[in-house]
């Protein structure tokens, strides 16, 4: 039992659930999540999502940094998920920098929207812009560093087609959806 | 095997926390986030048979089985009303199968499963409301083929609701849907808000809450943000009107509430009393105190 990543599956399952739950409500948020058993390269956040959602329909991606023994074991023993390429991917983890282009992933179809790609970002290292966001979920607008914010807007204006993301940092999670609108403050961006 | 022999005394776990299995749990729950991230859009979900009949909340208790944690405080509500047979053992159901705690009290509740009402008492963050849904999509009446509908989504493509509501005021003045009033979510899609009365409808827009939204037989869920846009759809001269009888409750005297009107004489002699009954309990307590204070 120790090996599995949540020690009570069920209970500790609903309470990361309620956290992405509560953080794709409220965009730009940040909230906790527990620790979990996991493979040392993954974070506690990013590790709980692929727990908590995939199972053996779920396409995952994994970029260079995370695509190692150790994750793979970890993810098909524990959910069953296939791990494929960029083009079908329903999940994809990785750094930001390693995730670009981001045109190559599926953002839905007219007919099903939902049918696009979950985009997990680990690490917070990239080049930070100053970012003022509105839009479902956000009351008054926010105040958010984000890298490359004209990626953002492109993917808010194929809107409702787009992708979803959520930023990781050890035990945090924050989500952009596609339906959040991102205006630049940063003037010398 | 530790874990079992720790148990042995323990009543076994008959059902997983919550009833479902956490497979189904997952589907939905990958599900929901994604009509969150695309508010007022119907997204397929294999529901799964309940122990109770379609038409009972078997979307509502599938969504609210998948939302629930052990803290939780549950409420749930039928036409507004806590003690209805549908409320008592859809609550009695997940005290069973989650042993959490319920209550009456709306600002106590962490978790809200409604039929056909949305609460009098205004709903904070992070409290979130499953609403329970017979027909998901607006369109159906009007266009019975799911392939057409889609498409008339796709494409935003709303002429005939549009229509259908001016029939209705070519035929009767106003506009005559009085429940399940069509509205617009985050500017894009026309979405069903189950049979609520439209006197409700103001309630959805920019509200604090997580709205979502589960369809058993017709196996879609829906989803509306906190602080979202909702619209109830209406012509510049014939602006929507959130409608109620215009009585007063014959119990707590309230005459902003939605009321629910009964018949109590043989000779067809009506009374009005509030529909939510928590709501009519709070004002009734009020009433008492500032008689009190006279």
């Amino acid at each position: 039992m120790e090996n599995y990543p949540f020690s009570e599956n069920s209970i500790n399952s609903s309470i990361a659930f309620r956290s992405l739950l509560n953080a794709t409500s409220y965009p730009g948020r940040s909230f906790q999540i527990n620790k979990l058993k996991k493979p040392s390269v993954l974070s506690n956040a990013a590790a709980t999502i692929l727990i908590t959602l995939c199972d053996n329909e779920s396409n995952v991606y994994l970029t260079k940094e995370y695509n190692t023994e150790e994750v793979r074991n970890w993810l098909i023993f524990n959910t069953g998920a296939i791990i494929s390429n960029k083009k079908n991917a329903d999940f994809v983890i990785g750094t930001w920098k390693s995730l670009l282009p981001l045109n190559e992933f599926k953002t839905g179809v007219p007919e099903y929207p939902e049918r696009s790609a979950t985009l997990i970002i680990e690490e917070t290292k990239y080049k930070k812009v100053k970012c003022n966001i509105d839009g479902p979920g956000i009351k008054n607008k926010l105040n958010i560093d984000l890298p490359n914010p004209e990626l953002f807007i492109e993917n808010n204006n194929l809107y409702p087609l787009g992708l979803d993301f959520y930023f990781t940092n050890d035990l945090e999670i924050l989500s952009i959806p596609r339906s959040t609108k991102i205006n630049v403050i940063n003037s010398e961006y | 095997m530790n874990e079992m022999s720790k148990n042995e005394n323990i009543d076994i776990q008959i059902y997983n926390f919550a009833y479902l299995d956490e497979n189904t749990k997952r589907m939905i729950r990958r599900a929901l986030l994604k009509a969150l991230c695309i508010p007022g859009y119907q997204v397929p979900f294999s529901s799964r048979e309940m122990p109770m009949p379609y038409g009972w909340g078997t979307g509502g208790i599938q969504v609210t089985s998948a939302c629930l944690i052990p803290k939780d405080v549950l409420k749930v509500i039928d036409q507004g009303a806590d003690d209805t047979t549908n409320a008592v053992s859809i609550r009695k159901f997940f005290q069973k199968t989650a042993n959490i705690a319920v209550t009456e009290k709306t600002s106590d509740a962490s978790l809200i499963q409604t039929r056909h009402r949305i609460p009098e008492t205004k709903l904070k963050e992070k409290q979130i409301l499953v609403y329970q849904v017979p027909i998901p999509e607006p369109l159906r009446f009007l266009e019975p083929r799911e392939t057409e509908t889609r498409k008339m989504h796709a494409l935003s493509e709303y002429g005939l609701m549009y229509v259908k509501l001016y029939e209705d005021i070519a035929k009767h003045g106003h506009i005559e849907t009085a429940y399940a009033y069509p509205v617009k979510t985050n500017g894009n899609y026309v979405t069903d808000p189950s049979p609520i009365p439209k006197f409700d409808n103001p309630k959805m827009n920019n509200s604090p809450a997580i709205q979502l939204f589960g369809a058993g037989r017709e196996q879609r869920i829906y989803a509306i943000p906190p602080y979202t846009n909702v619209k109830s759809l209406d012509f510049e001269d014939y602006p929507f009107e959130a409608m109620k009888a215009n009585f007063k409750c014959s119990i707590c005297g309230s005459s902003d509430s939605y009321l629910d009107e009964i018949i109590v004489s043989d000779d067809g002699k009506r009374s009005y009393i509030c529909s939510d009954t928590d709501y009519c309990k709070e004002q009734t307590k009020l009433n008492s105190k500032k008689d009190d204070q006279l």
